[in-house]
């Protein structure tokens, strides 16, 4: 049995659970529930070549990074890291989350999600910003956890990225 | 715990076991489970099975064994079950032991608080959001408004160029304009030679005396508070009384026609000083606006066809008036008779000829 741990990281309120519960079980809730510590949950991916169950632990949101626990990583295998692109300062949050998770456990592979695409009239990240990140050959994702858009792509990009 | 007596332990004891629905499980050096007890039921544990991999069975132990750094906390993790835990992990021999104590309640009454502090921080950021987005906006407005009052400067001002300011303001409420006014003045004046000198001296020079003379027109008109109706080629038309009546308007035209001339001799064209044909009749005649677009506030009348045939007939530097206009005149303008002349569609005309 192939499983591997994923940490979904990102600031509050920027959409891991919303994005957690779109990808396992289609389904999105317009109301807002902060998750305190840590919800698991799990879902089958089946690859060309292989089926792996991704163990999804979907992380508080902090809006202080000293209070990360950066224990819950421990065993993780690769990261969601989740922006709201209505929010702008909620990219560096997601970056340091991801600095202090490799410090501790070394590098791994992640994907980058600009979340909330469907708020097109409140964004607040410019293209070209993306594509500079884009350029350092990181995935990176714009996903709708509301209308599901891009939300598969990107956690069967990482699927695939952590059992190679 | 060892300096406190047998009943205090015991009681401290069961508040926590009860309190906390403590479970555990032992696993082996093999990473299987090798026992499990306490509150396994409430945890959903009961059917996990001694003596298989730990990982295979819990999801949530993927990754986590083994664990250099034991012991290990986890702090409210939500099982698939529901309950809300906190893991202890820590080593004993070659065995590790996985607490769980239930932090379900302790998990809701945080996430209580923070919901509230979060959606107090998202409003507020949103609020911020909202701000700057009006401010920019205001901004914007404000700049669009202070382009759009500089356009209408600018419209009013070449409107007021071309149109006398109570016709103006009458246009823009969207009046039909046709005034009959019974008493005014109209003068014609052109310059002597125009054609002849205009090819001799070329356009530029052309332009710049046709600009200093209808420049001095204007002038002049708001001096005498005469109207510069129009200007057709070199020749330039005003009226005098109106669009409000006034009862001197002969005199005052006649005064403008004589500072008029003054005011032109002061330029020279081709080599010579620059002279006009004046002429001036007075009666009634119909004022309007005609056009849509490109409109034009004209004259119409008897009363300006002969004020245009009189100028036509003047001598240079001459400022000759019709009888009518004569009559109107007061007793500090003094007049020469002319010899009636015969004047094209009007037969013979008595003129006279207003002082040098």
């Amino acid at each position: 049995m192939l499983q591997k741990k994923i940490c979904m990281l990102g600031g509050f309120a920027v959409g891991k659970t919303s994005l957690v519960r779109r990808f396992v079980q289609s389904i999105f809730s317009e109301t807002y529930l902060t998750t305190v510590g840590v919800k698991i949950d799990k879902k089958s991916v089946a690859l060309p070549d292989k089926t792996v169950d991704l163990i999804l632990w979907d992380l508080a949101g902090e809006d202080d990074i000293g209070s990360f626990r950066v224990s819950y990583v421990r065993g993780a295998t690769g990261l969601v890291l989740v922006v709201d692109g209505t929010r702008a300062a909620t990219l560096a949050v997601a970056l340091t989350l991801r600095e202090r998770a490799e410090a501790e456990f070394g590098a791994m592979p992640f994907v980058l999600l600009f979340n909330k695409s469907d708020l097109a009239d409140r964004w607040a990240i410019s293209d070209s910003e993306i594509n500079e990140l884009r350029q350092l050959g990181w995935q990176i994702y714009l996903t709708s956890a509301l209308s599901g858009e891009h939300v598969d792509d990107a956690f069967r990009q990482l699927a695939s990225m952590v059992t190679k | 715990m060892h300096g406190l007596p047998r009943e205090v332990r015991s009681w401290i004891y069961n508040f926590f076991y009860n309190e906390h629905s403590v479970a555990y499980l032992k696993i082996d050096a093999q990473l299987c489970i090798a026992a499990k007890g306490g509150s396994v039921k409430h945890y959903g544990l009961s059917s996990l099975r001694i003596g298989k991999p730990v990982a295979e069975q819990l999801e949530f132990m993927e990754g986590l064994l083994p664990c250099p750094e034991l012991p290990y906390h986890m702090a409210m993790v939500e099982l698939p079950s529901g309950r809300v835990a906190d893991l202890h992990l820590f080593a004993d021999n070659a065995c590790v032991w996985l607490l769980f104590l239930d932090a379900t309640a302790e998990r809701d009454n945080r996430q209580r608080l923070q919901q509230k502090a979060y959606e107090m921080t998202l409003l507020q950021e949103r609020e911020r959001q909202l701000n700057e987005k009006l401010q920019s906006t205001n901004e914007a407005l404000r700049q669009s408004q202070a382009g759009l009052s500089r356009e209408y400067q600018r419209a009013e001002s070449l409107l007021l160029n071309i149109l006398p300011a109570s016709i103006a303001e009458r246009l823009k409420a969207d009046e039909q304009i046709a005034d009959n006014h019974a008493e005014v003045s109209v003068l014609f004046a052109d310059i002597v030679g125009f054609t002849e000198r205009a090819r001799s001296v070329g356009a530029e020079t052309t332009l710049a005396i046709l600009n200093y003379f209808f420049k001095a027109a204007d002038l002049l008109s708001e001096r005498y508070g005469c109207e510069k109706i129009k200007t057709i080629g070199d020749c330039v038309m005003v009226v005098a009384g109106l669009p409000a009546a006034r009862s001197d308007h002969a005199e005052a035209l006649a005064h403008y026609a004589l500072e008029l001339r003054k005011a032109v001799k002061l330029e020279r064209f081709a080599g010579q000083p620059l002279r006009l044909r004046i002429g001036i009749h007075s009666g009634p005649i119909v004022a309007g606006v005609i056009g849509k677009k490109r409109f034009a506030y004209d004259l119409w009348g008897e009363t300006v066809n002969l004020a245009a045939r009189i100028q036509t007939s003047a001598e240079p530097d001459e400022i000759r008036i019709s009888d009518a206009t004569h009559k109107l005149l007061g007793p500090d303008l003094t007049c020469d008779p002319l010899a009636e002349t015969e004047l094209r569609g009007t037969g013979r005309v008595q003129m006279w000829r207003l002082p040098a």
